[in-house]
């Protein structure tokens, strides 16, 4: 999931907005597309799991937060901060939200969501679930 | 979006409307149905919750859904959305690439919690025309009710305008929809839901003793004849599958004309017996204590069929496949070709909870499939103790009908029962079903000086002459060897008989 984390942040950062980090850009886009099927609350939850899992491996998401409504919050903050690779935040939050819907509804769902999102990403959904959970 | 369509009585003077047909996906419920789902009707799942209700209305969305004519299902306040696709895509027909555009999930809890349902409506009418969907399904409207009756400002109309509104809108664009509820038989009356409805399924499910029994019913359907009464289904891997009470063989006209020929039995002195062997299609109990020869009569008679080069099927209770072949080898009867080339196929039907209309779909499948034109049901007892304990009480209708459909695509039954022995009277079954036999031989003990002899007799053979005498027999390692008449006794049907007081004393000399 890593890598397609990167490849989303990649192509979000190209048509990036001025002032917003492409990490709320991507999460914005997917919660678009998750909550329509999932509700606000579960997206929500799930974004807020995705968050906990991505502290572990970047402390300084700590500052983070989730809204009541499932956006990132206070990213561009910690994005400013010298010191901080907001770049390996930004792929951990965005992996671990894509890895978690692996895990619960199989990576061919997974995939055909992100499509609905970036239709313009080729999406290789010949991988098994394991190699990139 | 494939149809079943049908032309219906559009003979002179009776120019209807053709009301197209859906498929439902699941095995058994388009017969059920009278043929399908009607295109653009407006219907209800309704059942306890764990009945099966979801993965129905998945089964009928993957059966349906095209990138043009997709699916639309809204979820309100059940299951959530994520927990249902993780469990779903279990069932075999879950086929993913229908989710890239043929298949679409639209959550509708933020709407039905916070707004009313002139914006529920809204929301799902603004959907509907953007996707212009074949199949819609509202999961669980039951909620969407629900919220709007906990409402001070809803009243008991504005509900049935609501869902009046719903149906005419859904109906209009051409969309065929389901509305999932865990509702309760008491809801019935009066509630404005199922007054608009076009169709009306309820699944149930229930458990006794140990046994769990689902069971669906079509308690409504516009426009269209289906089958009345409780079907038994089951949810595998597959999803559901439902086991028709007609068995599938309601289409079936058959032609067949009983008894235009006789069947040989394996034993020719019992043909004899029998005033030339079973007529085709009838339906003959072997009914006889335990060790009276029963199964090994049976394996004489599918013997017989094979070397007539008749397929045969044997559907066993007690024994294991592999020892029944090893019993028929015993007796000289070597079935493994015909086993391995299809012409003799054994059924084993052992598991807990089964149903005699699911057991029957199993025997009609394998009858169907090899045409098959010889039966053994090897037992009847055994098949009583196969089933839920909620079938037990209806295994005699059950019976009936199974044996009536059989025998009406030309099959000829050979059904065995055991009988306990007692030695005041000659009882054809302890279950009372030998009102389902054409014919009936009974096999029995009787107790003659000293040595416990083997009798048979015809009991009964319908719309044709049959022997009236008791043979004696014995089972040999060649099968069943019939003697002679056992002439000089009076009361051979207790089983304890005496010399016939006419009798020269001579002729009730032990063997």
């Amino acid at each position: 999931m890593r890598d397609l984390a990167r490849r989303l942040l990649a192509a979000t950062q190209t048509a990036a907005v001025p002032h917003v980090h492409e990490a709320v850009l991507v999460s914005d886009k997917l919660r678009i597309s998750l909550t329509r099927f999932a509700g606000v609350d579960g997206f929500t939850s799930l974004q807020r799991r995705a968050l906990v899992l991505a502290r572990a491996e970047v402390p300084s998401l700590q500052s983070v937060k989730v809204g009541a409504d499932g956006r990132l919050e206070d990213f561009e903050q910690l994005a400013a901060d010298t010191g901080t690779d907001a770049a390996a935040a930004a792929a951990a939050i965005t992996a671990h939200l894509l890895g978690l819907l692996v895990t619960f509804i199989g990576k061919p769902l997974t995939l055909t969501l992100v499509h609905e999102a970036w239709p313009d990403i080729s999406l290789d959904k010949s991988h098994s679930t394991r190699e990139i959970a | 979006m494939s149809t079943n369509g049908k032309d219906q009585g559009n003979g002179p003077g009776h120019d209807r409307v053709t009301i197209g047909q859906l498929p439902t996906g699941v095995p058994g419920l388009d017969e059920i149905l009278g043929g399908g789902l009607p295109e653009f009707s407006f219907n209800i799942l309704a059942g306890a919750p764990g009945c099966g209700k979801t993965t129905l209305a998945h089964q009928i969305m993957f059966a349906n859904a095209t990138p043009e004519r997709p699916a639309l299902y809204f979820t309100v306040l059940g299951e959530p959305a994520i927990k249902m696709l993780r469990y779903q895509q279990q069932y075999s027909f879950f086929e993913h690439v229908r989710l890239d555009g043929a298949i679409r999930f639209i959550n509708l809890s933020q709407v039905v919690l916070d707004q009313d349902l002139g914006a529920v409506l809204d929301a799902i009418v603004k959907e509907v025309e953007a996707s212009q969907p074949g199949v819609v399904v509202v999961d669980s409207f039951r909620t969407v009710v629900r919220k709007a009756q906990s409402s001070s400002s809803t009243n008991e109309v504005e509900l049935q305008g609501f869902v009046q509104r719903l149906a005419l809108h859904l109906t209009s664009w051409q969309a065929t929809t389901f509305l999932i509820g865990e509702y309760v038989e008491g809801e019935l009356r009066d509630n404005p839901v199922f007054t608009v409805a076009d169709g009306l399924f309820w699944l149930y499910q229930s458990v006794e003793r140990n046994s769990i029994v689902r069971k669906l019913q079509v308690m409504k359907l516009r426009g269209q004849e289906s089958v009345p009464g409780l079907h038994t289904f089951r949810i595998t891997e597959h999803g559901l599958q439902t086991f028709p009470r007609t068995f599938g063989l309601n289409n079936n006209r058959s032609d067949h004309v009983k008894g235009r020929r006789r069947l040989s039995t394996g034993v020719p002195k019992l043909d004899v017996l029998m005033g030339g062997g079973i007529p085709e299609g009838d339906s003959l109990l072997v009914a006889g204590p335990s060790g009276g020869g029963k199964t090994v009569l049976g394996i004489q008679y599918i013997a017989e069929g094979l070397t007539k080069g008749e397929p045969c099927i044997v559907a066993m209770f007690e024994e294991l496949p592999n020892e029944y072949m090893q019993r028929a080898a015993s007796f000289g009867f070597d079935l493994d070709k015909n086993r391995k080339d299809g012409s003799l196929k054994l059924i084993y039907l052992r598991p807990l909870d089964l149903s005699v209309d699911e057991t029957v779909n199993e025997i009609v499948t394998a009858v169907k499939e090899i045409g098959c034109k010889r039966l053994v049901i090897d037992s009847l007892v055994g098949f009583e103790m196969a089933l839920a304990p909620d079938f037990r009480t209806d295994f005699r209708e059950s019976l009936y009908r199974m044996i009536g459909a059989l025998t009406r695509l030309g099959v000829t039954i050979l059904s065995t029962v055991e009988v306990e022995e007692n030695f005041t009277s000659m009882g054809l079954s302890n279950f009372t079903i030998s009102f389902l036999a054409d014919d009936i031989l009974r096999l029995r003990y009787a107790s003659i000086n000293g040595q416990l002899r083997k009798m048979m007799v015809v009991v009964k053979m319908r719309r044709s002459q049959h022997s009236i005498d008791m043979c004696a027999y014995e089972v040999t390692s060649r099968g069943l060897q019939i003697g002679e008449p056992m002439r000089g006794y009076r009361a051979l049907t207790s089983g304890i008989p005496g010399p016939w007081l006419e009798s020269p004393q001579s002729q009730i000399e032990p063997k």
